[in-house]
């Protein structure tokens, strides 16, 4: 297969590495929040509303967002999204603690399907990839931390941290499970959950009210394309039968020329299946 | 682009089926494209809100003036060679303003000095990869592997994409497109090419421009006061950390290092374009 596992345990070190340095930023904005807390407590202004961000397009990301493809379209959202918006807690809660919110749920359940796959054995068992398998194990281990990083942003803008799975996509992995036969079928859920998490957090970004909220999600919302743009590629290569190809350093003369655009196919990353801001708020 | 001469091993891949999911994929690419044309004629119609956040540059928070100002970043593994970054920092900071002095001939501050950087950077990755390109082509990098000749294509047109998309900000506010590149880092990228003998090592390159473009456009999310801006730069950060997933990918790295995304290498406003 060409896999050499010494090899890949140094570069998931490495990255460990360079993770220790990625986290300062994040922390930084993590900090910023707490320093505004006080200083907003202190009855200053930066707290709130630090950007303009027009209420059309916060009502957009609240109302919009519904998934127009894909199987999260056949997910029953609209019915969701009326008894979201008739809950009094709904109107209590700020929005930007309500997008949070739904993100640490997003990141939940993606916590909990990877985890899932990693029972199955040709995701996590002897007749693994043994870079899916990695990938699977450090995508999850990374989806722990997003978790973490926007839990911890909710609570320090006064929210209830999220410990639960978005309500509407733990169905729609519920439903796959059964289906989940072989790698093909796990990499589409998979690719699902990362491609609608990723397009949550851009169109989210856009729409945050507290800079430092933003921030965390705009330092998490290209982590999720990365993941899209490795699944992508999987997904070809084990849709053409050529699984021996994914392998850490690949052999990039063998490699289809097709293999080296398709991990991203937008110039802008789209938005149209951004899940609603307030799909996974605590109730 | 000259591709590999020897004979490969027949591909267990379907090149049909790769070219059907490249096809729905750009299909994909140009259904997104709407939703950025919409954000772009926001930014447009929101001039008011760009001036203004121009204006309300004097009294910003610290990062902003950071971001604006310079912050003293290397463009990944080399430092800026003679770029007078890191010796600009303590002057750049005591002026009250940010600017872009050598952008097409004008002067552009706030959100649209951030513009004209963004713009600089995306030419010169459209730059950079033509160079490689040209360099493939005349057999300078030895054998080229198919997948790395699409990857360069294909990274290099959403590069024209992203430049397109900040230029016709710029045109919308009435200023001019820029059509220079970011010479503060060109200078690196320059001497670096110079260096370059083979697809690992364009490849290695190509990963420090994608990361500082990705680090920049987070910086600019954090900075810039437009909200159609904040949009846009959210709309390519994650784009440009696909092209170094990839590019991590075919370089045998792990493709996703950072559970976090890094303004560490941000380019900032300081920077020089022509």
């Amino acid at each position: 297969m060409g896999i050499d596992d010494v090899r890949l345990r140094d570069l998931l070190e490495q990255s460990q590495d360079l993770h220790s340095d990625a986290m300062t930023t994040t922390r930084a904005a993590l900090d910023e929040l707490v320093e505004l807390g006080h200083d907003a407590r202190r009855g200053r202004e930066e707290f709130v509303a630090m950007a303009p961000v027009d209420e059309a397009t916060r009502r957009a990301t609240l109302m919009g967002g519904l998934p127009k493809s894909g199987v999260l379209a056949a997910a029953g959202l609209g019915t969701a999204m009326v008894a979201l918006l008739a809950s009094p807690a709904f109107a209590d809660k700020a929005m930007d603690v309500q997008m949070l919110q739904t993100a640490a749920s997003i990141e939940n359940l993606a916590v909990a399907t990877y985890q899932t796959a990693l029972t199955l054995d040709f995701i996590g068992g002897a007749s693994a990839n043994a870079v899916v398998k990695a990938f699977a194990m450090k995508t999850k281990d990374q989806h722990a931390q997003h978790a973490e990083a926007f839990n911890a942003a909710t609570t320090r803008l006064g929210g209830k941290a999220q410990d639960q799975p978005d309500p509407v996509l733990l169905g729609v992995v519920d439903n796959a499970k059964p289906s989940l036969t072989g790698p093909a079928q796990v990499v589409d859920l998979a690719l699902e959950l990362e491609d609608g998490a990723a397009q949550t957090y851009v169109a989210n970004t856009g729409t945050y009210s507290n800079k430092n909220a933003r921030s965390v999600a705009a330092s998490i919302m290209g982590v999720e394309a990365q993941h899209v743009a490795v699944l992508h590629a999987v997904k070809a290569l084990v849709a053409g039968g050529a699984a021996e190809l994914i392998a850490l350093p690949p052999d990039a003369t063998k490699l289809p020329a097709a293999a080296g655009s398709v991990g991203f196919p937008n110039s802008f990353y789209p938005t149209t299946d951004a899940r609603p801001a307030n799909e996974g708020a605590v109730q | 682009m000259r591709r590999r001469n020897r004979k490969q091993e027949p591909l267990a891949i379907s090149e049909v089926e790769l070219d059907r999911l490249t096809r729905d994929l750009d299909d994909a690419h140009h259904a997104a494209l709407p939703s950025m044309h919409e954000s772009l004629a926001e930014w447009r119609e929101s001039d008011d809100d760009v001036r203004a956040g121009i204006t309300r540059l004097v009294s910003t928070p610290a990062s902003r003036r950071a971001f604006l100002l310079g912050g003293g970043a290397v463009l990944g593994g080399f430092a800026l060679v003679g770029s007078g970054v890191g010796s600009g920092v303590g002057a750049a900071v005591t002026r009250t303003r940010a600017s872009v002095p050598a952008a097409a001939g004008q002067k552009l501050t706030g959100d649209l000095a951030v513009v004209a950087l963004a713009a600089s950077l995306e030419n010169l990755a459209v730059g950079t990869y033509q160079a490689g390109i040209d360099a493939a082509n005349k057999g300078s990098l030895g054998d080229v592997p198919p997948a790395v000749v699409t990857f360069a294509q294909t990274a290099q047109s959403q590069h024209q994409d992203h430049a397109a998309a900040w230029n016709g900000v710029l045109t919308g506010a009435g200023k001019k497109a820029v059509s220079g590149v970011d010479q503060t880092v060109k200078t690196s990228v320059d001497k670096a090419f110079a260096g370059v003998k083979d697809v690992p090592g364009l490849a290695k390159l190509a990963l420090d421009l994608e990361n500082a473009a990705a680090a920049t456009y987070l910086g600019a999310i954090s900075a810039v006061k437009s909200p159609a801006g904040i949009k846009t730069a959210a709309s390519i950060q994650p784009v440009e950390l696909q092209h170094a997933a990839i590019l991590y990918f075919l370089l045998g790295q792990y493709p996703v290092p950072d559970a976090f995304a890094k303004t560490t290498t941000a380019r900032t406003t300081s920077d020089k374009i022509g």
